[in-house]
């Protein structure tokens, strides 16, 4: 069975020790979390906890079973593919110097990147985007001197709206 | 004295219908022994902790309510959690209280302080800890009705000291909640028309009954359908005594101790219908290789069970109970008299082939002891070759007269569950039968059975050695014999007198009909030390890796 990124929505209870039965599911059956997001939603009783997993395709429809067997978790949706909006944030350092200044600048507006913070030698940028935009934006840089890296798991919705969807 | 947090305690397991409790008292969880004084639930001191969870085990599986069991904190919580492991691989309803230091002191590493939840996530189906006397009345209430629902299962409930001891209102009334998770649905009645086509189109078709129609209080109903449909039938090991069809149709059961006629007919089925498994790999070997020409039809509560193990071509999750009462009414009768015919010739064929049901003088004997208890008698197997010959020479006459650890395979857990079993059917006689090896385990509880004057009755297989461990040795590791040997140095007779129960020694092979009397004479407790020859194996069986119609039947040296 073929391997691949999948992206798993789901909305819990927000109590203390969830995320660790949530985690045991995951861990128990031999699957690495890659990336985890936990947020409160609208509703601060729920947490919406975004997380991706390298998995065949069986791997979504069990887990999801598994999954709902716990008692705090309310709902498990499959945001994995094109009918999902996919971020995540990233913050990084690259090294500047006078050469590389002009390059490194048109580099940043091209990707749509931001200036956080920044010396003379050093720039802490941030990007969003989905993990392969991301991804690609840190092959760029890299070879200017990419000095550390820092980013959230993905984060995603549903690009497509319901009219009565509840405001989670 | 108001009201305080034990009372509260108290309060919800009277509501919940506990009258028994089984534990081991600590400084944490004072405040609720001391008011258990007072009520009208019986503590039964047990004499270690992993005992008071087998044996609230035990009463679950005897009497199908939730068993309760309690400790202190630290010590007490970690020595129940092989007890709770037991009850949730097999699906046993219990609700586990353990103290915990107080709430100020958690994760300070405070004297007797554990963080039992984590210990236990994987081995629960829920757990609470009470942080706030508030909750302390919906959680346990919900801790009951987790148990209970759906797949039950274990759910632990932690006390912190001061919650128990805390000055508060009695509890208010049962309140609505809104967890969810461990409410089950169920697929609708097309999916089982589904099934019912399918079944009543095919030619060799064979039931398999799991433990789950126990569960489901479902066995009524499934010999119904047996009796009306003239199905063949096997079980799991779990699911031995669902349905008492002593008219050629029970077949055995399946796995790698199972029977190779039971094993056979499920390889050569075209259409299975299994109500209550979750497939475990004792029951079907290689996965790959199991019945590799059936339609599967698979019936289960639990979701994640369907398709786990073996994939399910027509799933229905829901309750048994009433699955099977949908599908009655739409099975045709069918002639399948070349199926039968098949299956009747492959008996008489294994009947010669396997003389003894492949226990040897063991069965004999445990067949003699069967004999001289009254018929209700419910027999607790422990684990090793001792339960394999339990579970195929005793006859079951009722579903709860067979009570074993299968999915844990607990050593220790024969002597603790009789005890719980006792107490929860007091009407019923209760043998336990156990390994010298498993009787170690837990051989303290006789103080608990002679104390409470419990009249079980022990048979203690004694071969000197950890004896299915031998077995396996014998035949997968060329005869070396290592780390197995237990020897004769405890004389057991002695010992049990030593607790103050009665008893005796024979020889199994020769064995004098005076020892077997004496065990259905005597009135309270009383101990068989049997002893077996270390060379009595059980045969047919299926080694490592192999699938269910690779059985072997003899040894190596
Ligand atoms: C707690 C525990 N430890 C180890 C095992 C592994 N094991 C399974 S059967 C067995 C041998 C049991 O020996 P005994 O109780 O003497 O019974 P016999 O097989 O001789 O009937 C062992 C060690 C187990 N099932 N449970």
């Amino acid at each position: 069975m073929t391997v691949e990124e999948r992206t798993l929505s789901m909305l819990v209870n927000n109590r203390p020790g969830v995320l660790s039965r949530i985690a045991a599911v995951f861990s128990s059956r031999g699957y690495n979390i890659s990336t985890l997001c936990v947020a409160e939603t609208i509703n601060p009783d729920i947490s919406r906890i975004t997380l991706t997993s390298s998995a065949d395709s069986d791997f979504t429809e069990k887990i999801k079973k598994q999954l709902y067997k716990l008692v705090d978790v309310l709902e498990v949706s499959d945001f994995s593919g094109p009918a999902f909006l996919h971020r995540e944030l990233m913050i990084f350092g690259v090294k500047v110097t006078p050469e590389t200044r002009i390059e490194i600048m048109r580099a940043i507006e091209r990707f749509g990147c931001r200036i956080a913070t920044m010396s003379q030698s050093y720039y802490i940028l941030e990007s969003t985007g989905s993990r392969p935009e991301n991804e690609a934006v840190l092959a760029y840089f890299d070879p200017f001197g990419v000095e550390e890296m820092n980013r959230t798991g993905s984060v995603a919705l549903k690009k497509i709206f319901e009219a009565a969807t509840p405001r989670t | 004295m108001g009201t305080i947090g034990a009372d509260i305690v108290i309060q919800i397991l009277r509501e919940q219908g506990v009258d028994v409790i089984f534990g081991f008292p600590g400084a944490n969880s004072l405040p609720l022994n001391d008011r258990l004084m007072e009520s009208s639930i019986r503590h039964y001191l047990v004499r270690h902790e992993q005992a008071a969870a087998h044996a609230a085990d035990g009463y679950a599986r005897a009497t199908g309510k939730v068993g309760v069991c309690l400790s202190t904190s630290g010590p007490g919580a970690t020595n129940m959690v092989t007890g709770i492991a037991t009850a949730y691989m097999d699906s046993s309803p219990l609700v586990a209280l353990t103290a915990q230091v107080n709430t100020s002191l958690l994760g300070r590493d405070a004297f007797q302080e554990t963080d039992i939840i984590s210990m236990t996530i994987p081995i629960t189906k829920h757990s609470f800890q009470v942080k706030n006397i508030h909750d302390l009345a919906s959680n346990l209430r919900e801790a009951f009705e987790i148990a209970t629902s759906g797949r039950p299962g274990p759910v632990l409930v932690d006390l912190p000291r001061d919650i128990l001891a805390a000055q508060c209102e009695p509890a208010g009334p049962v309140e609505e909640t809104i967890r969810n998770g461990y409410k089950n649905g169920s697929d609708g009645r097309e999916a089982i028309e589904r099934i019912a086509r399918a079944l009543n189109q095919s030619e060799r078709p064979v039931v398999i009954i799991g433990g789950g129609v126990k569960l489901a209080n479902a066995c009524d109903l499934m010999g119904d359908l047996i009796a009306k449909t003239q199905l063949p039938f096997v079980t799991t090991m779990m699911g031995v005594g669902s349905v008492n069809a002593a008219n050629g149709l029970n077949l055995g059961f399946i796995g790698s101790h199972g029977f190779e006629l039971a094993n056979s007919i499920v390889h050569q089925s075209d259409f299975i219908l299994a109500v209550g498994t979750r497939f475990t790999d004792r029951s079907t070997s290689r996965i790959d290789e199991f019945a590799p020409l059936a339609t599967v039809a698979h019936i289960d509560i639990d979701p994640t069970s369907i398709s786990k193990n073996i994939k399910a071509d027509l799933p229905f999750t829901g309750d048994a109970m009433e699955a099977i009462r949908t599908l009655i009414p739409m099975i045709e009768p069918r002639d399948r008299t070349d199926w039968m015919n098949r299956i009747a010739e492959e008996r008489t064929s294994v009947e010669e082939k396997v003389p003894d049901r492949g226990c040897g003088p063991a069965g004999t004997f445990i067949r003699r002891i069967q004999e001289a208890l009254p018929d209700d008698t419910m027999a607790v197997a422990d684990v090793g070759l001792n339960q394999i010959w339990t579970v195929r020479s005793w006859r079951t006459r009722t579903p709860r007269c067979l009570l074993t650890s299968g999915g844990m395979g607990t050593m220790g857990f024969s002597v603790p569950a009789a005890i719980g079993a006792k107490i929860g059917a007091p009407a019923r006689s209760v043998v336990a039968i156990t390994g010298d090896g498993g009787f170690y385990m837990n051989i303290q509880e006789l103080a608990t059975i002679r104390y409470y004057n419990l009249p079980i009755k022990i048979v203690v297989f004694n071969n000197g050695h950890l004896g299915m461990i031998r077995q396996i040795q014998n035949l997968f590791f060329d005869a070396r014999y290592n780390s197995i040997e237990l020897g004769e140095g405890t004389d057991f007779v002695a010992a049990a007198r030593a607790f103050g129960i009665p008893s005796s020694r024979i020889r199994v092979d020769n064995a004098s009909d005076e020892g077997i009397e004496a065990l259905g004479r005597t009135d309270g407790p009383y101990l068989l030390e049997a002893v077996v020859d270390s060379e009595n194996f059980v045969f047919p069986i299926i080694p490592p890796g192999r699938s269910n119609v690779e059985m072997i039947f003899g040894q190596a040296d």
